[in-house]
């Protein structure tokens, strides 16, 4: 087998893959902070009051807060078992093709809303990769690794956001 | 003072090709290390100069997320914080220090779909010249009157 199409039974190998399960809380420092870094200074994200005058049962979370959240309310002794070291099937693949060089670019992203979440919320994560291809472009080998994290609520186990994000290598 | 700034849009009251408020913002360093530090993200070409310009970048530039996240306040806004059921956008080109960014939303279509009342957006964000920095949709569920 020659190194392109080892390449190419890679990524076909990785579509399936599991990349880890998290498991975070949503605190309220962080969310009202990361709505002023987003430029969105309504007081339902600061003031549990404002919040509540509005009808929201608490304080809920900017629409891309769940890009972030697991940067903060990771805990270690919360987090559920997993056997699979976190993202490694995917870094590896990431890994071996940084060693040609090139540049890794955010290409897409998107969130689908099943229910809306409210800071103190426990949600559980659990991620795996949907789609992996190769293309060229003016020029550019570019590999497509598109991965999804399915977060649902702790208490209920119901879906309440699919974050699905499309990772680009550009050699 | 609590003020009940959220007005409420019903969905009988947005028609196809509506627009919501523009919202416009110049972006700085210090946006982007706010960013940086609210989000976790520290790769340094978003806020280290000597870095960005190692890598060949005129100067730092904006985490893509960041202009996801503005779009996506001048979305809520006028949707209402917690109508979104979907909200996708492809990253087109970089954001730079002392751009003026505005965003474009416009509604593309409604729809019902069994008690749900659904409302399609195109949206867009982009610079004083038209340049398209992050492009995408999202569908947000509105209340009836």
């Amino acid at each position: 087998m020659n190194a392109e199409s080892q390449v190419d039974s890679d990524l076909a190998d990785l579509i399936g893959k599991p990349t880890g399960k998290s498991k975070v809380v949503l605190e309220r420092g962080p969310v009202a902070y990361f709505a002023l870094a987003v430029g969105d200074k309504s007081p339902i994200y600061q003031d549990t009051r404002a919040a509540e005058a509005a009808g929201f049962p608490g304080i809920p979370v900017p629409p891309t807060f769940a890009f972030a959240w697991d940067t903060w309310g990771k805990f270690p002794e919360i987090q559920p078992e997993d056997d699979i070291p976190q993202g490694s099937a995917v870094g590896a693949v990431v890994g071996s093709l940084m060693s040609k060089g090139g540049t890794i670019l955010h290409g897409e992203q998107e969130f689908i809303y099943h229910k809306p979440v409210y800071v103190g919320d426990v949600l559980v994560g659990e991620g795996k990769v949907v789609d992996a291809y190769r293309k060229e472009s003016k020029g550019h080998v570019m590999t497509f690794v598109v991965t999804e994290m399915v977060w649902r609520d702790d208490k209920t186990g119901d879906p309440v956001v699919t974050s699905r994000s499309n990772i680009i290598h550009r050699l | 003072m609590v003020a009940n700034e959220q007005q409420v849009l019903y969905f009988d009251d947005v028609k196809e090709g509506d627009q919501a408020p523009v919202k416009k913002h110049r972006i700085t360093r210090t946006d982007m290390v706010r960013y940086a530090g609210a989000s976790g993200d520290y790769m340094p070409m978003h806020h280290d100069e000597v870095f960005a310009k190692s890598i060949g970048q005129p100067s730092v530039f904006g985490h893509g997320m960041y202009s996801m996240g503005l779009l996506g306040a001048a979305i809520t806004d006028w949707v209402g914080k917690t109508a979104l059921t979907k909200y996708k956008v492809r990253f087109s080109s970089q954001t730079w220090p002392d751009e003026e960014l505005r965003t474009e939303v416009i509604v593309k279509g409604k729809l019902v779909e069994g008690e749900r009342h659904l409302v399609d957006l195109d949206c867009k964000l982009l610079n004083a010249d038209g340049d398209v920095k992050v492009i995408g949709e999202a569908q947000a569920e509105l209340p009836i009157r």
